[in-house]
């Protein structure tokens, strides 16, 4: 009785978007990331997941072969930073710096002029046509703690199947962006000092409150110290996002007298720390290659925001720290409508002029933001076992002239140019 | 005696300075922005200027000569809207709604570390002025960006005016797009009998007290008098008829800035002979595919393209990644080049200074290891009036 009270609901429900036979992708030079390029390669994938990469592949009877000669085949992409889907007034919360209560996951938005704009499933088709498959998400940098990051999917039946890991982090800005805001709002941070002062009178707190929680289980429940608490105990990292020396040492020297796992987001200065993250095996997100700054700003001071080295990604990988490439799109007043993040591959390839290799360049924007993200047992690579989030490239991946021709997501076909 | 030596040592300098002033590049893939590349070409450089390029070319005695070994050479880009060289703070004063008065070359700092950084990327000459924060912010100048002394590295102080559509502020007038028409429409109108009431002074006899001089009007009189054009910061396409309106009313000469919408009207802007500064902040913020095709609409229905920067909102030295997405988005590859190169040096009125590879010009180019447009090429080398300005082998890594 009560299973076919289940089935009842369970129709009108829409229908559950799942691959319903299975592709083999053949022909086409296959970039796994994980392992080397294989000429001539097939990938195949069933019920959503990837069941066989490789040279010499057994295609299941009856599959969908789809030719892929003369193209190349890789992972879709995984952007580490965005805001998008924000709307613009939902990015930050005005009156307080410190909000570990908020989570992205409630403001993210992936309709209107930013998806598909209509009921059905979900396709961020701007996203989709730079074959970003997922991505990060997290509130702007107005706030020193802005919220709780999650780690979504681009394409999907609905947001919660779409969301792949929530709350994926604390998400943190150090440097001018807080102070500004703060300016603007008249209130706290006012200064880099007080960013630090605040942050950590506020991690104190949450230590105070675990020891009471754990001797006084029913004493008040605090929705930010208990997101707080999640971050102490290691349970999800911080992300902090931090461009000049200044905000980068803060970030580090908060980190080891709290003991909670780090994440460096920006990261312009970062590899004058190379060896120090390396030991401590915090990674770094970097901005846009081709972009002076990250941030919210229209035209924000050089000197606050130092243009990018083109050659950090380079450094800093070959100091051993784990160095992914982000796009770091966010709802922008009225032109941005989607997001810079569909341009993150090429903005990635600059870095293959300034000393990666273009398989260091193609993880940075798959498989070790996927691992940064904590979600690289499910995607950033091709391999049997991960979620078949596949595209089909028609050429080199780092050049100006190759376009994304197909986007699997879960298996399913979601973008085709 | 001192005198002698002097005189010598003056001598000597001048015979090494008449030496180093025939440079020869060779065997470079010369992309000219003149016409089709020229394959195995030699560029010949002397005092500063291009005395010749092409294929059999004889190299004179005594050049110092390089070896390009085949890589892609392209003229010194041009960016005809920048901010580079002032304080983001500088840009705009924000009190004023109408303020041609205003001079960049007063925000100018020669010293501001993006210049070399804009060498670096290729970028040669720019068309630098003030920002979008009122509606006319002031005057644009044109300038090299590489060499210490101010007054040769102007190309000219006539940059144009800019002006920026839109309104700037929700609590004074004007608020809306009509407001912002309205308003400078009268301010035309105001220059016109500014301009009569001095045209009287100066044919009459000229005693008394002469009109009172108003520095706005002065500006904007030369916008009347086509010694200005306008550069009209401008996204949607309701704000580009009402330039064109002005135009067709005032009879400026008019180049549009940003264009984001501009390609929705593009006959229109076509008919009217204006061009179009386009690809409204590259890939730093997001704008949909279709206006990133508006490039390529733009210069299929006629209308001469350029491509910019508006540094610092992307980095001066990413110029050509602009172009290389025009080029991804339809654009042909010898147009792409051509907006960065001829194209914004024939809008700033400096093509016969700058902008191609042709004799006469001033020597400034670039050698890449690669095509322009993909992000993976490098810089390899940058002259400017004839000397290396960047030498990506010196570098310190």
């Amino acid at each position: 009785m009560r299973a076919a009270i289940l089935l009842a609901f369970a129709s009108l429900l829409p229908m559950a978007e799942a691959q319903s036979r299975a592709v083999a992708i053949r022909g086409g030079t296959v970039l796994p990331v994980s392992g080397p390029a294989i000429p001539n390669g097939t990938v195949v994938f069933e019920n959503g997941k990837i069941t066989a990469v490789g040279a010499n592949v057994t295609i299941p009877a009856g599959a969908e072969i789809v030719d892929a000669s003369g193209k190349y085949v890789m992972p879709g992409i995984v952007d580490a930073m965005t805001s998008l889907g924000f709307a613009a007034t939902d990015l930050n919360e005005p009156g307080n710096a410190y909000t570990p209560e908020l989570r992205a996951i409630e403001a993210f938005n992936p309709f209107g002029t930013f998806g598909a704009g209509k009921p059905g499933p979900i396709r961020m088709t701007e996203s989709l046509s730079g074959g970003v498959t997922t991505m990060y998400i997290a509130p702007a940098d107005a706030s020193v703690i802005g919220g709780q990051g999650a780690v979504v999917k681009t394409a999907g039946e609905n947001l919660g199947q779409i969301t792949i890991r929530e709350p994926a982090s604390i998400d943190m800005a150090f440097g001018e962006p807080p102070k500004k805001a703060a300016a603007s709002k008249q209130r706290d941070p006012g200064t880099r000092m007080a960013e630090v002062a605040i942050l950590r009178q506020t991690l104190v707190k949450a230590q105070e409150y675990d020891r009471n929680h754990a001797q006084n289980p029913s004493a008040p429940r605090d929705l930010g110290m208990e997101a707080l608490v999640k971050l102490l105990k290691r349970q999800i990292p911080a992300r902090i996002q931090a461009n000049k020396a200044t905000d980068i040492r803060n970030a580090l020297s908060v980190a080891q007298e709290f003991g909670f796992d780090l994440i460096l987001d920006g990261g312009a200065d970062a590899y004058e720390f190379r060896s120090m993250l390396a030991d401590r095996k915090i990674p770094v997100v970097l901005g846009q290659i081709s972009n002076p700054y990250v941030s919210n700003e229209e035209i924000p001071d050089r000197s606050d925001y130092p243009p990018p080295d083109e050659t950090a990604a380079a450094k800093l990988k070959s100091a051993g720290v784990k160095t992914a490439i982000a796009s770091f799109s966010r709802a922008f007043g009225t032109l941005a409508p989607a997001g810079e993040s569909k341009w993150l591959l090429l903005d990635a390839a600059i870095a293959a002029g300034y000393g990666l290799t273009e398989a260091q360049v193609l993880e940075s924007v798959t498989l070790v933001p996927a691992e940064i993200l904590g979600v690289n047992q499910r995607v950033g690579s091709l391999d049997a076992g991960k979620d078949a989030d596949v595209i089909i490239l028609d050429g080199p991946p780092l050049s100006m002239k190759t376009w994304v021709q197909r986007v699997y997501v879960s298996g399913v076909l979601v973008h085709q140019r | 005696m001192k005198m002698f030596q002097r005189a010598a040592l003056l001598c000597a300098s001048l015979t090494v300075l008449l030496a180093q002033n025939v440079i020869v590049v060779q065997n470079g893939l010369v992309h000219t922005a003149a016409g089709p590349p020229l394959n195995n070409a030699t560029i010949v450089v002397r005092d500063g200027k291009i005395a010749a390029v092409g294929t059999g070319i004889s190299i004179p005695a005594g050049a110092k000569i390089y070896d390009a070994g085949g890589r892609h050479i392209i003229p010194g880009m041009l960016d005809e809207h920048s901010h580079i060289g002032a304080k983001p703070s500088d840009l705009n004063d924000r009190p004023m709604v109408i303020g041609p008065q205003h001079r960049f070359i007063d925000a100018l700092d020669l010293h501001d570390p993006d210049w070399a950084e804009a060498v670096k990327g290729g970028v040669t000459t720019v068309t630098t002025g003030p920002g979008s924060g009122e509606n006319v912010s002031g005057q644009a100048i044109v300038i090299k960006t590489f060499g210490d002394n101010l007054a040769r590295r102007i190309v000219t102080e006539k940059g144009g005016i800019k002006w920026a559509m839109g309104p700037k502020s929700n609590e004074r007038y004007p608020a809306t797009a009509m407001g912002v028409a309205a308003n400078l429409r009268q301010y035309l109108i105001k220059t016109q009998e500014y301009m009569a009431t001095w045209k009287k002074w100066d044919d009459g006899d000229k005693k008394g007290t002469p009109p009172a001089r108003d520095l706005g009007y002065e500006a904007m009189a030369d916008v009347l008098t086509r010694k200005q054009r306008v550069r009209a910061h401008v996204h949607s396409a309701t704000d580009v008829m009402t330039l064109l309106r002005l135009k067709d009313e005032f009879g400026f000469d008019l180049i549009l800035h940003h264009s984001t919408e501009a390609y929705k009207v593009a006959p229109e802007i076509a008919k009217r002979g204006v061009s179009a500064v386009v690809m409204p902040l590259g890939d730093r913020i997001g704008v949909t595919d279709e206006a990133m095709q508006g490039a390529a609409i733009l210069w299929k229905a006629g209308v001469r393209i350029a491509m910019h920067t508006d540094h610092p909102v992307i980095n001066e030295k990413w110029l050509r990644l602009c172009g290389g997405l025009a080029m991804r988005y339809g654009l042909p590859e010898e147009e792409a080049l051509k907006a960065m190169t001829i194209n914004p040096a024939t809008m700033a009125r400096v093509s016969d200074r700058v902008g191609s590879i042709e004799p006469g010009k001033d020597a400034d180019f670039v050698v890449l290891n690669g095509p322009w447009y993909e992000p993976a090429t490098r810089i390899d080398l940058v002259f400017g009036d004839g000397q290396p300005i960047y030498d990506r082998a010196k570098e310190s890594k």
